[in-house]
C-alpha cells in the first residue's frame, strides 16, 4: 500500500499543515537536516512533519535501540521511548542506546542520554512504567506513531489492541537467533493488525525468547532501522508502507523475503464485528503467570530451598532442560535433557526419584514438568527462576547468559 | 520433491535445517504436503495442525509464492511452482524478540 495514499488516513504531514512558527527550522537545523532537504521527497515540509511529529518507541532494547537513534537524528520532533528495566551486561551486544558505564541505570535514563547527545533538538519522554492494560491506552494517545520494539507476546498482544482501539500505525519488528520480522499494522488504513496474522501467541516456552535462544547482535539493528524507516515513511506521508506486507529477514543468507498479510474480516480487534473493545489482560491471553518465571500450579522449589537440601545431603535429581550451549556456559551438574529430545529420553528418568527441573528461567522447564506429568511423573519440582536465579542468590561466581 | 521452510522451533523438534523436503502422491495440497511432512517427521504431529481438528496452530501461518494461503480451504490445489520445488512451502511462525 502507498503510504501517501491511505484510503482511510491522510498522511500525518498534511494533517499537520501549516507547520506553526515553532515547528520552522532553525538556520542550525536547516544544516543539521541539509541532506534530506536535499531530497525532494522529503525537503522542507517532510522536515518541519519529522519535527511535529511524535513516536513511541516502546522497548529500548535491540530493536529500540536504532530506532530512536535514528528518529532522532532524523529530527523527530518527541521521542517517548517506554521501558521499564535496567541496563545489563548482557543488553550491551546489542543494545547501542547503552554503554558500558549504563549498567544498572534505567534504561530510560541511558536512552534520554544518548538521544539527547545525538539530537539536543529532540523532546525526550522517558516512560519507566511497565505497559499494562490499566495505563497503555494513556500513554500511547500523545503519539502519532508507535514502535514496537518489545520483547514477549503479552506486551506485542497489548500494543495491538491498543494501536487499533485508538487508530494509531503500529510499526512492528522482531527478532530471534538470525531472523526478522518487519509489518505495519494500521487497520484504520485498511491494512491488518497482528491478531490478523497471528491470533493467538504459541504456548510459553514453545517458542524460545532470545534469553534463551540467542540473537546475533546486529540481526535486531537492521530489524529496528527498518522500523525506523516505516515510522519516517508514515510520518512525511511517502514511499510504500509495508501495510499488509511481511518482511522477513534471514541473517545467515542475507535474504529478504516479502509476503503479502490479509485483513481477517473476523479478527477480533480489527474485523468485521470486533470483539475487542477494551484491553483485556495480556499475561493471562497469553498463558503467563503474573510475575513467576513458572507455569502456575506447579509445584515450585526456591534455588534457597534447593541449596538448603542438596547441602543436608538429600538424594534430589537435577534434571537440566536446557541446550547443549546453554550447559557449557554454566551448569549446577544436572543431567542434560534439552526440550527436544525429552519425550525420546525419557527412560533416562527415575518416576520413582524426586526431579527438580530448571532451566534458564523456568518457562521451559515450566513445559517439560507438564511432558513428564502426561507420561505419569509425579515427583516434580520446577526450579523458581532457574539457573539465573542460582547465579543472582546463590553463586554470584557463575557465569551469566 | 515439495520443498518446507520450517520455523526455528519445529527445526528442533525435528532435527532437521530451516528446510525439507517431501514427496506427495497425487494432488498436492496443503493437506497433503502437511501428511506428508508428518509422516516423514512423526514428532511434528499436533505441532502445526491440531492433532485431532487438523486445524492450523493459530500462530503459524502458511505462506505460498509470498501469498498467505492460511486461511484457503487445505484441499485446495497448490500452484505448480510449489509442486515441483521452485518455491517453497513455507511455514512461518511467530517471533516475539525484541
Amino acid at each position: 500500500m502507498h503510504a501517501s495514499s491511505a484510503p482511510r488516513e491522510p498522511p500525518l504531514k498534511d494533517r499537520m499543515k501549516p507547520a506553526p512558527p515553532e515547528r520552522e527550522l532553525s538556520r542550525e537545523e536547516v544544516a543539521r537536516y541539509s541532506r534530506h532537504l536535499l531530497l525532494p521527497e522529503v525537503g522542507q515540509g517532510g522536515q518541519k512533519a519529522l519535527k511535529a511529529a511524535s513516536v513511541l518507541i516502546v522497548g529500548a532494547g535491540g530493536l529500540g535501540s536504532p530506532a530512536a537513534m535514528y528518529l532522532a537524528a532524523a529530527g523527530v520532533g518527541k521521542i517517548g521511548i517506554a521501558d521499564a528495566d535496567v541496563v545489563d551486561l548482557t543488553n550491551l551486544q546489542r543494545q547501542l542506546l547503552h554503554a558500558t558505564t549504563d549498567i544498572g541505570r534505567p534504561k530510560t535514563d541511558s536512552a534520554r542520554d544518548t538521544i539527547g547527545g545525538i539530537n539536543p533538538h529532540v523532546i525526550v519522554r522517558p516512560i519507566e512504567s511497565r505497559l499494562d492494560s490499566g495505563n497503555a491506552l494513556e500513554i500511547l494517545s500523545p503519539y502519532d506513531v508507535i514502535i514496537d520494539g518489545s520483547d514477549n507476546f503479552p506486551t506485542r498482544y497489548l500494543l495491538n489492541d491498543a494501536c487499533v482501539i485508538l487508530g494509531k500505525p503500529n510499526i512492528y519488528g522482531s527478532v530471534f537467533r538470525f531472523e526478522g520480522q518487519v509489518s505495519v499494522f494500521y487497520p484504520k488504513a485498511g491494512g491488518p493488525c497482528y491478531r490478523c496474522l497471528y491470533p493467538a501467541p504459541p504456548p510459553p516456552g514453545l517458542v524460545p525468547s532470545c534469553a534463551e535462544g540467542g540473537v546475533l547482535g546486529v540481526l535486531p539493528g537492521i530489524i529496528g532501522s527498518l522500523q525506523a524507516l516505516e515510522a519516517i515513511k508514515i510520518v512525511i506521508g511517502r514511499g510504500d508502507a509495508l501495510t499488509g506486507k511481511l518482511l522477513l529477514f534471514d541473517a545467515l543468507g542475507t535474504k529478504f523475503r516479502e509476503l503479502t498479510l490479509k485483513k481477517d474480516p473476523s479478527c477480533p480487534a480489527c474485523g468485521d464485528n470486533p470483539t475487542i473493545r477494551t484491553l483485556i489482560d495480556y499475561e493471562d491471553f497469553c498463558g503467563v503467570p503474573h510475575g513467576t518465571g513458572g507455569t502456575g500450579d506447579q509445584a515450585e522449589i526456591t534455588v534457597e530451598e534447593l541449596k538448603r537440601r542438596l547441602d543436608g545431603g538429600e538424594e534430589i535429581f537435577l534434571l537440566d532442560v536446557r541446550e547443549p550451549l546453554e550447559y557449557g556456559i554454566c551448569n549446577i551438574g544436572g543431567h542434560l535433557i534439552p526440550p527436544g529430545e525429552l519425550a525420546m529420553r525419557i527412560t533416562e528418568l527415575d518416576p520413582a526419584r524426586e526431579i527438580v527441573v530448571y532451566c534458564k528461567t523456568g518457562i521451559r522447564s515450566a513445559r517439560a514438568i507438564e511432558t513428564l506429568r502426561q507420561k505419569g511423573f509425579q515427583k516434580l519440582r520446577n526450579l523458581t527462576g532457574g539457573i539465573d536465579a542460582w547465579a543472582d542468590r546463590i553463586d554470584h561466581t557463575m557465569a551469566r547468559y | 520433491m515439495i520443498r518446507v521452510t520450517l520455523p526455528y522451533h519445529l527445526r528442533t523438534l525435528a532435527g532437521t535445517g530451516a528446510e525439507v523436503t517431501v514427496d506427495v502422491d497425487g494432488p498436492v495440497t496443503r493437506a497433503s504436503v502437511l501428511d506428508a511432512l508428518e509422516t516423514a517427521y512423526p514428532m511434528l504431529r499436533g505441532t502445526i495442525r491440531d492433532h485431532d481438528t487438523k486445524e492450523r496452530r493459530p500462530f503459524l501461518r502458511f505462506f505460498v509464492c509470498g501469498e498467505d494461503v492460511s486461511l484457503a480451504s487445505p484441499e485446495d490445489p497448490l500452484p505448480e511452482e510449489i509442486a515441483s520445488g521452485r518455491e517453497p512451502f513455507m511455514v512461518i511462525g511467530a517471533i516475539a524478540g525484541g
